[in-house]
């Protein structure tokens, strides 16, 4: 009968991994996302336009200082080098936060700010300049 | 030349990445996927043939775009990369979730207090009893990686199966177990109710330097019971794409934990 031979083929499960190491003599490759799907989606609520410095392209209501924090704590947990750009723009998935790194930010914002973040807003965030924006909503909702 | 075996859209968003270790890691990601999946089909489809598409929760899949069903084979993959290693599982008609990590991996948060925030209270408690840091920190990453692997193994996103929604139990003899608390299942709530413990489970150390997490779902029909035998019918190559490729399941490389 076909079918046993058909399952062991089907539950056969095989794993390849590359040590990243080998290739062009590099030392190390930060991490990515682990999920490898997107859980940060696209739809950020676009708010009230202010004087848009001039490092934005959208319109972004998150204060200057509330991203250069925002920085400095990516930064910091990732362990990335200090002249290494990150800016409001800059979205996580290409600075190779993995799902670890990803909560452990959420947390330190959480700490850095005093504000709690839902599950859910935390997914919206494509950008540094997403979270920082979040934040000063959330800072601004908690003081109202 | 790996870059060249990339999609034009692979290429763009490798290079987006933010510096130049970065940006070899995505290359050499896609070279990895797409090479191995070659192999799969006897090497009939070319490595720069696949095309992908993702999932309407953002999961990657395999889109097969020839009109003759002899070009398609059902194969499943997801990848996984740390700082130094990258990880690509296939399977051939189920879904599969896999995670790595660095063993010494030390997160900047307290373990419990990320415990506390993500996990159930039940893993929580578990942690908790373990009196050697080195020991819990250890265990937490395992924890960690069978989460993530069944969260990608599921396709429905972080949203789709939050970690604090589900519990998986590490037992002596019987390996690995989920349960997803009772009242999900009930929950009206749509984002949960897509939680189903029919997975199976395997967690092996790499090279002991890196612990590895694999989610692939229950087939009821099989009952391999392991005998002796990697689980799930595992198998682990060490791979350089284009340049080695060794068997390293069964050898000390691949030290299977349950």
């Amino acid at each position: 009968m076909a079918a046993p031979v058909a399952t062991a083929v089907a539950r056969s499960s095989v794993l390849t991994y590359s040590s990243a190491l080998r290739v062009q003599g590099m030392d190390a490759v930060s991490f990515r996302v682990s999920a490898s799907f997107p859980r940060l989606r696209a739809s950020f609520p676009s708010i009230r336009v202010q004087r848009i410095p001039r490092r934005f392209q959208v319109s972004c209501s998150a204060k200057q200082e509330t991203i250069e924090k925002v920085c400095e704590i990516v930064k910091g947990q990732l362990a990335l080098p200090e002249d290494s750009t990150v800016t409001g723009e800059t979205k996580f998935v290409d600075l190779g936060a993995d799902s670890l790194d990803t909560v452990e930010i959420v947390m330190g914002l959480e700490e850095a700010f005093q504000i709690s973040v839902d599950e859910s807003s935390a997914q919206e965030i494509q950008t540094v300049g997403d979270a920082a924006a979040l934040i000063d909503k959330l800072i601004a909702d908690k003081d109202a | 030349m790996y870059m060249d075996l990339l999609s034009p859209s692979e290429r763009k968003t490798a290079l987006s990445m933010n510096g130049e270790k970065l940006q070899k890691g995505a290359v050499l990601s896609r070279a990895l996927v797409r090479t191995t999946l070659s192999r799969y089909t006897d090497c009939k489809v070319d490595p720069r043939s696949f095309e992908f598409k993702k999932n309407k929760f953002g999961k990657p899949e395999i889109l097969w775009q020839s009109d003759d069903s002899r070009m398609e084979w059902p194969l499943h993959f997801n990848i996984s990369h740390t700082s130094s290693l990258i990880a690509c599982g296939i399977t051939m008609d189920t879904p599969i979730g896999i995670d790595i990590e660095e063993k010494t991996r030390k997160p900047a948060k307290n373990i419990l207090s990320l415990a506390r925030r993500y996990f159930t209270p039940s893993e929580v408690d578990y942690l908790a009893k373990i009196p050697d840091p080195d020991a819990q920190h250890k265990e937490f990453i395992k924890l960690w990686t069978l989460k993530e692997a069944y969260v990608k193994a599921l396709g429905r996103g972080f949203s789709g199966a939050p970690f604090n929604k589900f519990s998986i139990v590490l037992v002596a003899k019987n390996g690995i177990r989920i349960s997803v608390a009772p009242k999900v299942l009930k929950d009206s709530d749509s984002s949960c109710d897509c939680l189903s413990e029919n997975w199976q489970f395997a967690l092996a150390e790499l090279n002991s330097s890196h612990y590895m997490a694999i989610c692939i779902e229950d087939d009821l029909r099989s009952s391999d019971s392991g005998n002796g035998r990697l689980p799930l019918g595992l198998k682990v190559w060490k791979t350089v794409p284009f340049l080695e490729d060794t068997l390293v399941s069964g050898s000390e490389a691949v030290t299977l934990i349950s």
